[in-house]
C-alpha cells in the first residue's frame, strides 16, 4: 500500500521493480484506451500491426529504415563535430559573434531555406544531409554554448592554480569537464534529428527513406500505415537514445553521481 | 615573549598597497602585510597566517588576488625572497567548496597536479599514492569527487595543491561546517603541511576565531575602519595584527588549554564583534 502511495508523493524515490510495474500499468491503460476509443478514424492496434507487416513485406520499410538510419547517423556525426568545435571555440572572443549568429539560425524556417540549400548543394543525399546538419547544428550550438558559459569560475581557478597553460585549461575544464553534458546535448539533438528527417525526406525525395514512405501513406490516407511507421520511428529512436545513454554512462560514470535518485 | 627559540629571516611574501574596487565600489583598500621565513633551530617550521574577518568583508577576493587569479585595482603581491610578482600557479588555493575536477577520480586529480608540476607519469603516480596514504585517502583513490564526504574532498584538495609543488597555499574557510573533531583534524593537517618544509606558507582565511588562533603564528584582522571624523571608510583593510609567537601562543601542543589562549580569544572576539557592527 505504501508503494502505491509513494508514486503519488512529490520527489519520492521508487525502486526499479515499482518503476517497471508502473510503466507496465501505464502501457496497459494506454492500450486499453486505444482499443476502446470510440472514433472509427483511429486505427486499432491490430490494424497497425497488419499495416506494419504489409509495409515491411511489400513496400520495403526495412530498406527505407536503413537508408534513413544511415543518413541520420551521418548527420549526427557531422553535427556533433561542427557544433562541438564551434562551442568550444567560444573561448576565443573572435569566434563568439559567429556562434551567436549560428545560434540565431534556429529561428529560420526550414521550408524557406530549401531553395537556398538546393542552390548550394544541388540535390540528393548531400542536400538532405546539409539540411539536417543545419537544422540540428543551430540547436546543438545553442545548448553547448550555454553549457560552456555556465562552467563555474572555481573550475578555471583550480586549473590555473595547478599551472595549466591557457589551452590546457580549455582542454581540461571546457572539453573534458563538459563531456557528460555534451553527450546529453547530442542525445537530445539526435532525437530532434528523427523529427527533422521525415520532413527533409518528404521535401527531397531522391534516395527514398522512411520520411518519403510516411508522406506517401499520408497522401493516400493510409492511417494504419502512418501509425505503423511512426511506431517504427519511435522504437528506433528509443534504441538510439538508449545507446547514447549507455555511451554516456561508460565514458562519464560520474555524471549521475550526486543527483537525487527518483 | 616566546619561550621557543626562533628567528624571522627574509620576506617571502609581500603585499603592498593592495586595493580592489568592483563596479566602482571599493571592496578592499590599503592592504599591506608581509610574511617572513621563520627559522627554528632543530626543527622544520613553516608559516601559518590567519586572515580573520566578518562574512562578506572581501576575504575571498583578497585570496584570489594573492593567488594571482584576480588583478587588483592597485598594489602588488610578490613572492619568494627575490620578490617575484605573483601569477597564477605560484600559489595554490583550496576553495571553500573544495573544488576538484569532478570528471577525474581522486587518483586522477592528484596525478593531474603532479604531472602539471613536471613529474613523469610513473613518478606522479607513486607520489600521488604516497600522499593518499599520508592523508588516509587510499581507499578512496578510485572514487569520484561526488562520492566523497566534505572532509575527504577537503583532504584531496589539499593533497592536490601539495603535489603541485609550490610552497604557498591559500585556504578559504577551511573550518566552515566542520564538527569539533573534524576541525581538530584539519588544524593538525594544516600544521602538518606547514611543517613539511621551512618555506611552506599557509594563509587561512576564516571567520572561526578559535581555529585561527589554534593553527596560526600570526593573525590579521580584516575590517572597515573609521576616519578621524568618525565616518566609516569604504573598503576593508587590515585593522589589527596579532603576533602569536611573541605572545608565546604558537607551536605549542595543547595550546587551547592555556589561560593566555582564552585571553587572546576574548580579545579577538571583542575586536571581531566591533568590526562586524550591529
Amino acid at each position: 500500500m505504501n508503494h502505491i502511495l509513494a508514486v503519488f508523493s512529490p520527489n519520492h524515490a521508487v525502486s526499479r521493480r515499482v518503476f517497471a510495474l508502473m510503466v507496465a500499468v501505464e502501457i496497459l491503460v494506454f492500450w486499453a484506451i486505444w482499443e476502446t476509443v470510440p472514433s472509427a478514424m483511429i486505427p486499432r492496434p491490430g490494424q497497425v500491426t497488419e499495416a506494419f507487416g504489409r509495409l515491411w513485406m511489400e513496400e520495403g520499410l526495412g530498406h527505407e529504415l536503413v537508408t534513413s538510419l544511415l543518413l541520420n547517423l551521418e548527420a549526427i556525426c557531422l553535427t556533433a563535430a561542427i557544433s562541438l568545435a564551434l562551442a568550444y571555440l567560444t573561448v576565443l572572443p573572435v569566434v563568439r559573434p559567429l556562434v551567436v549568429a549560428v545560434s540565431k539560425g534556429r529561428f529560420l524556417g526550414f521550408i524557406g531555406l530549401t531553395f537556398v540549400f538546393t542552390m548550394v548543394f544541388a540535390g540528393g543525399h548531400t542536400l538532405k544531409l546539409a539540411m539536417l546538419v543545419f537544422g540540428m547544428t543551430v540547436f546543438f550550438v545553442t545548448s553547448m554554448a550555454d553549457v560552456i558559459v555556465r562552467i563555474p569560475k572555481e573550475n578555471y581557478d583550480l586549473a590555473r592554480t595547478l599551472r595549466m597553460s591557457t589551452w590546457r585549461v580549455v582542454w581540461e575544464v571546457v572539453v573534458l569537464g563538459t563531456m557528460d553534458q555534451a553527450i546529453e546535448v547530442l542525445r537530445q539533438n539526435a532525437a530532434m534529428g528523427w523529427m527533422m528527417l521525415t520532413m527533409v525526406e518528404g521535401m527531397v525525395r531522391s534516395e527514398g527513406g522512411i520520411g518519403m514512405l510516411l508522406l506517401n501513406q499520408n497522401k493516400h490516407f493510409q492511417l494504419a500505415a502512418v501509425l505503423a511507421i511512426q511506431v517504427t520511428i519511435l522504437c528506433v529512436g528509443l534504441a538510439q537514445d538508449y545507446a547514447i545513454g549507455v555511451l554516456k554512462s561508460l565514458l562519464c560514470p560520474y555524471a549521475e553521481m550526486g543527483k537525487e535518485s527518483r | 615573549m616566546s619561550d621557543l627559540a626562533y628567528e624571522r629571516k627574509e620576506v617571502i611574501l609581500r603585499v603592498a598597497d593592495l586595493s580592489l574596487a568592483i563596479n566602482g565600489r571599493k571592496v578592499l583598500r590599503d592592504i599591506n602585510f608581509e610574511v617572513k621565513d621563520i627559522v627554528r633551530p632543530g626543527c622544520t617550521q613553516g608559516q601559518v597566517l590567519a586572515l580573520l574577518g566578518p562574512s562578506g568583508i572581501g576575504k575571498t577576493q583578497l585570496l584570489r588576488m594573492l593567488a594571482g587569479l584576480q588583478r587588483p585595482s592597485t598594489g602588488t603581491v610578490t613572492v619568494t625572497d627575490k620578490a617575484i610578482p605573483v601569477h597564477p600557479g605560484m600559489i595554490g588555493m583550496v576553495t571553500q567548496s573544495y573544488t576538484l575536477f569532478g570528471w577525474r577520480t581522486v587518483l586522477g586529480n592528484l596525478m593531474t597536479a603532479a604531472r602539471q608540476a613536471g613529474l613523469p607519469t610513473r613518478e606522479a603516480r607513486e607520489k600521488s599514492l604516497d600522499l593518499l596514504r599520508q592523508f588516509h585517502l587510499e581507499p578512496c583513490r578510485h572514487l569520484y569527487p561526488a562520492q566523497l564526504s566534505g572532509g575527504q574532498r577537503q583532504r584531496v584538495a589539499i593533497a592536490q595543491q601539495v603535489l603541485s609543488g609550490g610552497h604557498y597555499l591559500l585556504m578559504d574557510e577551511p573550518f566552515s561546517g566542520l564538527d569539533m573533531l573534524e576541525e581538530e583534524n584539519v588544524c593538525k593537517l594544516i600544521v602538518g603541511v606547514s611543517c613539511a618544509d621551512d618555506l611552506n606558507t599557509i594563509i587561512v582565511v576564516t571567520h572561526d576565531v578559535r581555529a585561527a588562533a589554534t593553527v596560526a603564528d600570526t593573525i590579521l584582522m580584516l575590517g572597515q575602519v573609521r576616519s578621524a571624523d568618525g565616518k566609516l571608510l569604504p573598503g576593508a583593510t587590515i585593522c589589527e595584527k596579532y603576533d602569536l609567537i611573541e605572545r608565546n601562543l604558537a607551536w605549542h601542543e595543547q595550546i587551547t588549554t592555556r589561560p593566555e589562549f582564552y585571553d587572546l580569544m576574548r580579545e579577538l572576539r571583542a575586536k571581531f564583534v566591533s568590526l562586524a557592527g550591529p
